[in-house]
């Protein structure tokens, strides 16, 4: 199977001793990947490593195949991501906002920009600024924009924050169906433990920096009721709860 | 390459699409207009400013490239560093295929960019509008000077943008960016009238080097020294701006 992500010996520490420490992990084609941990386990950090927005003090990602801090531009080519919080430029209507991601990509074009916005349901907004959607709109339009390029993986940070129920269906059915019609990989990472179960279908548990743990979401739920089960027998058994 | 160009091409939407850049353009313009206005009060009470068609936009150029025009530019660099940085807007474009190299480079294009539309917008105006009010005086030569004038004077505004495109990278606050350009512009400014002999030691006392160009007598040697002292800070201020905005973790 082809390896999308590969990330060896990633360590990085913050001033306060937070950070991620000595994290190994492989994602494989097709994967829809699941970063589970609590708040401030180094989920974040893990990202924005991996999208070259931050520098990790040792270690090294690859994507595709290609190392994120010497070939930058190869790696992000099939890659689509939402880091931290779905960002646009306010004083853009949504159509702008992606008319302006669309021109780094060759196969993006009005009709493309059109299509992504119908699939995350703001299309009767696509003319309208960003400063006046809503948290959830803005969520949907930063969707949209991780989509846009057909990427081959999609990088996202908590992508069912601000949704509503109808919402968390709707892109929870899309991720679905990219990963299966197109092999799209998906790495996630979400508070939401239901959802998690429901998209995703291998697991990966973070604790205080450190990777506890990585498994098939078929095998967790042959031997737990439920994955917030595992979740909770996993970081028992590194000492806490 | 490609990444490059969609980065200007970029940069320059968001540009026009902010109508900041717009009002900006529209105030260096009102500003000449004044200037005309002035002037030609004066001259009806007996006051001779401006004898010939072309000493006006020239003087007119004089006087922004020292006040609005460094002015104006500081805003804009700000606001495509600093002010991307503070809206967390910049990691929307450090997410995509394309380098930092590239996206800085194309930051600093788009901000020549504006400075050349804004200076040839002012020089076209002042021409026309002197050319109105004394058509005869106006010759080829004139014409010349004007344009050469204009054009150079993008270098040691360039030099300036660099400078707080530098200060951007090193703080989050585009306002504290802003007043720290401004002290640091009226501290050069007044540095270089205190230590005369040393003034070309100030990025300031270059802003008036187009007067260098245009002059009667020949000052070649004062050129080459201004436009190499120039380049230096400018490839000092953008290597340093670049190795901030490269190492910045966002």
């Amino acid at each position: 199977m082809e390896k999308v992500i590969e990330i060896h010996g990633l360590t990085k520490t913050y001033k306060n001793g937070r950070g991620i420490k000595n994290l190994n992990l492989e994602i494989y084609k097709g994967d829809i990947f699941g970063f589970l941990g609590p708040n401030g386990s180094g989920k974040t950090t893990a990202m924005k490593i991996m999208t070259g927005l931050m520098k990790a003090d040792s270690g090294e990602v690859k994507l595709f195949g290609y190392n994120i801090v010497d070939q930058y531009e190869k790696a992000m080519e099939r890659v689509g991501c939402i880091i931290e919080t779905a960002e646009s430029y306010p004083y853009l209507t949504a159509y702008e906002n992606l008319k302006l991601f669309s021109r780094y990509y060759k196969n993006v074009d009005d009709n493309r920009i059109n299509e992504v916005l119908e699939l995350t349901g703001i299309i009767k907004y696509r003319n309208e600024k960003a400063k006046n959607f809503s948290l959830g709109m803005k969520q949907r339009l930063g969707l949209s924009a991780a989509i846009l390029s057909k990427p081959d993986l999609v990088i996202l940070d908590e992508p069912l924050n601000s949704l509503d129920i109808e919402g968390m269906i709707e892109i929870r059915k899309l991720i679905k169906r990219l990963a299966e019609t197109e092999q799209t990989t998906f790495f996630i990472s979400s508070h939401l433990i239901h959802d998690v179960e429901l998209t995703c279908t291998r697991i990966g548990i973070l604790y205080e920096g450190k990777l506890l743990n990585v498994d098939n979401m078929q095998n967790i739920l042959a031997n737990y009721a439920t994955l917030e089960n595992y979740f909770i027998s996993e970081v028992e058994k590194n000492g806490r709860i | 390459m490609g990444g490059y160009k969609a980065s200007v091409i970029n940069e320059l939407d968001k540009m026009y699409k902010k109508k900041k850049m717009i009002v900006i353009l529209i105030i260096s313009v009102v500003v000449i207009l004044i200037g005309k206005l002035i002037s030609f009060g004066m001259s009806t009470v007996g006051v001779g400013v401006f004898k010939e068609s072309t000493v006006f936009p020239i003087s007119v150029l004089s006087v922004l490239s020292n006040t609005l025009l460094p002015l104006f530019t500081a805003l804009v660099a700000i606001d495509l560093f600093a002010g991307e940085f503070s809206h967390n807007t910049m990691k929307i474009t450090l997410t995509r295929p394309v380098s930092r190299f590239k996206l800085f480079t194309a930051k600093i294009t788009a901000i020549a960019f504006f400075v050349l539309i804004n200076l040839l917008s002012v020089m076209v105006l002042s021409t026309i509008v002197s050319s109105i009010c004394n058509f005869s005086s106006i010759t080829l030569v004139g014409i010349t000077r004007i344009v050469i004038s204009y054009i150079v004077t993008l270098l040691p505004i360039m030099v300036l943008a660099l400078v707080v495109v530098f200060l951007s990278n090193i703080f989050k606050s585009g306002t504290a960016v802003f007043f720290l350009s401004v002290l640091l512009y009226l501290v050069c400014f007044v540095m270089g009238r205190i230590f005369a002999p040393y003034s070309s030691l100030f990025i300031t006392s270059m802003l008036d080097w187009h007067i260098h160009w245009v002059s009667d007598a020949k000052l070649l040697w004062k050129i080459t020294r201004e436009f190499l002292i120039m380049l230096g800070y400018g490839i000092i201020f953008f290597t340093a701006g670049f190795y901030l905005f490269d190492k910045r973790d966002l």
